[in-house]
């Protein structure tokens, strides 16, 4: 990705957003200028045996209101109805749009229907049901549903690279219109809460029982959330033809694996480090110009420790923030809404909050953004996504 | 900008090679079925496992001790599709290779016994050790960790035509990072209870130890293994076309995909043979009609009766077998073979050929075709 030839310039012109912050784009932006804590405890599946409670959840009568139930909604998996609306709001921004691809970032999909599957095999010996739960349970299912219900028909791609999903997504788009080979792509991620997944994190004790406190030093562990953003990356020449707004522009994109363990980053923090070398080198972007980097930052001893060390090391004393914080993390879509977020901060000239932040941790040199919105001068926002199985990727956009 | 592939690899139940895979498909072999327990309902299911003596190299890795069978599976693949392409699988390839898997249900295993104890136990109860083999990446993470891949690591989930997706995927990659030498493109997939009642219920699995093609559509039996195919910038085997597939709202827009996404390569001719997905499902009919009017002369080959089918590896399997054949200038016979399809190869041949279609009508909404071209004979 650090190739120098950058090919053509791309824009972000489309954008939509649902998240536990609010079911659009305008209300997740209210809620990050109030620094709005929307973690809250589980309602979806049974908690009473973990130790973590709580999540960003995103509650059911958004999705309602937007499908009414009826024959043919009810058969759409929430995830469905999270991308479908977050896409029908990126399209309708991007006014005209003609996205010729789709890259989608998921960790699980439609999982919660496999769960469902799996406790009606255990209670009862009938089957009724059963086609439309296996039916729908892929992570590709409910993409194919959202584009579906956008009336798009278009090639997917659909990447589960753990919680660098949504970034490697959007990377992905960004590059394919960059040197050429798509004018237009819809890129992003999704993912519904599932109970697989959270019990998943909480037996890993990734999951904290306590608030979520991203950056700070006594930090305790993650909280999980989920949502849906896409944006509709365009080059110049594709939205100039059509005198679309550009919202931003992205200019680089930086992955790498890190080999040390499946779960765990490498305490050097040269993974991050690495996707963040790399996609400065590939926007020719110096570490020295970013003014807001929007962190991976679960809140997880490891990975804060890993991320702050390379972002220390890389930015020096830059304003971090991580969003989680807000709305817990939502995995393959993380990184999606975090770009999405970026978009916001680079357009509306803010740098978001990083809520529950108590006592720094003497070990980073950079600035977290604690607790309250920070008017600023933002030119270029840099978003970190790091996941299981050593995935990390960065993306940067510019202020247009 | 064409890509070739430089290296094949695979491990299937007939064979922990590629090489002893193909040999054993064209003496017509059909992979050994498994009867399946009774494990959480009444109801028992076949299935072509690989069998645990073909594991052994990948399981004594100490990186994949507690993996699942899947990444044992792509970690020998991906070993092999080295050895083909005469390269010594290095620990050190930094980002000059990319690792792109292709996987559809994932650690299915690993994800059963851990909601099993979620669900019978309490999620108290439910093993930290067995959850991070659940995420899709698993796999992929583990072998770009043996190749010493610090670069690029990329896992794209879908159905049983993702295969195709993620060497379109590879291609796209190559065509924008000249500093990239190769990417490996792995499919694995392993076998589970539970996935064949699944897919029963769904009424794309069978209950027999038997599944035919173009004929009756009763259903198929899942297969396991993996295929890889190391794809460069020069080799013997040009990819001439290829695409990230193309979806289908409902199965009556099946056909007019299939007619799309086949058709937009050359007409008869073009190509001498073509390896299909044919698993006993709506896939036969849709791959049949669209052969019969626009490819009535070319014979089809259809591995998954003998191999099963193996979804997420099942795509770079056929890409392997398309390989092999134009490598080997032979045609498999098709075991099992209906009498719906009168172009479809029933005794293995030999085909001169240069050229070969793969198809694959994905049993979740994809369709997608690749092309495979003879450059030179290297056999």
């Amino acid at each position: 990705m650090q190739d120098i030839a950058r090919g053509n310039r791309v824009l972000v012109t489309g954008l939509g957003v649902i998240s536990p912050l609010g079911p659009d784009t305008d209300a997740n932006l209210r809620s990050l200028l109030e620094g709005k804590d929307c973690v809250a405890p589980i309602e979806i599946f049974d908690v009473s045996r973990t130790r973590c409670k709580t999540a960003g959840q995103i509650p059911d009568v958004w999705l309602e209101k937007a499908f009414p139930p009826g024959r043919v909604s009810d058969r759409f998996h929430r995830g469905a109805r999270m991308a479908a609306l977050a896409l029908r709001e990126a399209s309708k921004v991007a006014n005209g749009a003609k996205p010729e691809l789709m890259v989608v970032g998921t960790t699980v999909g439609g999982m919660s229907y496999g769960e469902l599957f799996y406790r009606r095999l255990l209670a009862t010996k009938s089957r009724k049901g059963f086609a439309r739960l296996v039916g729908n349970y892929t992570p590709q299912k409910p993409i194919q549903d959202a584009l579906e219900l956008n009336r798009l028909r278009i090639p997917t791609q659909i990447l589960t690279n753990a919680c660098s999903s949504g970034s490697n997504a959007i990377g992905h788009g960004f590059e394919l219109v960059r040197h050429g080979l798509r004018s237009c792509v819809v890129c992003g991620g999704y993912e519904p809460l599932c109970e697989l997944v959270f019990v998943g994190f909480d037996s890993l004790q990734a999951a904290t029982p306590e608030k979520i406190r991203p950056f700070d030093r006594n930090r305790t562990g993650l909280v999980l959330g989920e949502g849906a953003a896409f944006l509709i990356l365009e080059s110049e020449r594709s939205a100039n033809s059509r005198g679309a707004v550009a919202l931003a522009e992205m200019v680089g994109y930086g992955v790498s694996t890190d080999t040390y363990h499946l779960t765990q980053p490498n305490p050097s923090g040269i993974g991050p480090k690495l996707a963040m070398q790399r996609a400065l080198d590939s926007g020719g972007v110096a570490a020295g110009a970013i003014d807001y980097v929007n962190a991976h930052g679960t809140a997880t001893i490891f990975n804060d420790a890993t991320e702050g060390a390379a972002i220390s090391e890389l930015c020096g004393k830059v304003p971090v923030s991580s969003t989680k914080s807000m709305m817990g993390h939502a995995l393959g879509a993380a990184g999606a809404i975090e770009a999405a977020f970026c978009v916001l901060a680079l357009r509306d000239q803010f740098l978001p909050p990083n809520i529950n932040f108590v006592q720094p941790d003497p070990a980073w040199k950079f600035e977290v953004v604690a607790n309250q919105f920070r008017a600023a001068r933002v030119n270029y926002a840099l978003s970190n996504s790091i996941g299981f199985g050593g995935t990390n990727a960065t993306l940067i956009l510019k202020q247009t | 900008m064409n890509f070739c592939i430089q290296g094949i690899g695979a491990v299937t139940p007939l064979g922990p090679t590629g090489l002893e895979t193909w040999l054993a498909l064209c003496d017509g072999q059909h992979a050994p079925r498994t009867r399946f327990g009774k494990a959480l309902a009444d109801r028992n299911y076949f299935a072509c496992p690989v069998p645990g003596k073909f594991l052994g190299g990948a399981a004594r890795q100490p990186r994949l001790r507690r993996s699942g069978t899947i990444s044992l599976l792509a970690a020998l693949a991906g070993s092999d599709a080295f050895a083909d392409a005469g390269l010594k699988l290095d620990s050190g390839l930094g980002d000059r290779i990319a690792v792109v898997f292709a996987i559809c249900s994932g650690g299915i295993n690993y994800t059963r016994r851990f909601y099993h104890e979620i669900a019978t136990q309490g999620a108290n109860c439910a093993s930290p050790l067995l959850f991070p083999e659940t995420v899709y990446n698993a796999a992929a993470s583990h072998l770009a960790a043996l190749l010493g891949v610090d670069g690029q690591s990329y896992t794209l989930v879908g159905d049983s035509s993702v295969g195709l997706a993620a060497i379109h995927f590879a291609t796209e990659l190559l065509t924008m990072q000249p500093r990239l030498d190769r990417c490996l493109v792995v499919g694995t997939e392993e076998v589970d209870w539970l996935l064949a009642d699944a897919f029963a219920s769904w009424r794309m699995a069978t209950n027999r130890d038997q599944f035919e093609v173009y004929g009756r559509t009763n259903g198929t039996i899942f297969g396991e293994g993996a295929a890889a195919v190391l794809v460069g910038r020069t080799g013997s085997l040009m990819i001439a076309k290829c695409s990230a597939g193309l979806p289908f709202h409902s199965l009556s827009e099946t056909e007019s995909a299939a007619k799309e996404m086949f058709c937009h390569l050359p007409r008869e001719g073009a190509f001498e043979m073509i390896v299909s997905s044919a698993n006993g499902t709506f896939a036969d009919e849709v791959e049949g009609k669209v052969f019969s009017e626009f490819y009535p002369a070319v014979p089809v080959y259809a591995p998954k009766p003998a191999l099963g089918e193996a979804l997420g590896a099942g795509a770079l399997l056929q890409v392997a077998v398309a390989g092999w054949a134009l490598r080997h200038q032979r045609l498999p016979g098709t075991l099992r073979a209906g009498c719906k399809l009168l172009s479809v190869n029933r005794e293995t041949r030999s085909l001169p050929s240069s050229q070969a279609l793969v198809t694959c009508v994905g049993f979740n909404h994809q369709v997608n075709a690749l092309k495979l071209c003879l450059v030179q004979s290297a056999y």
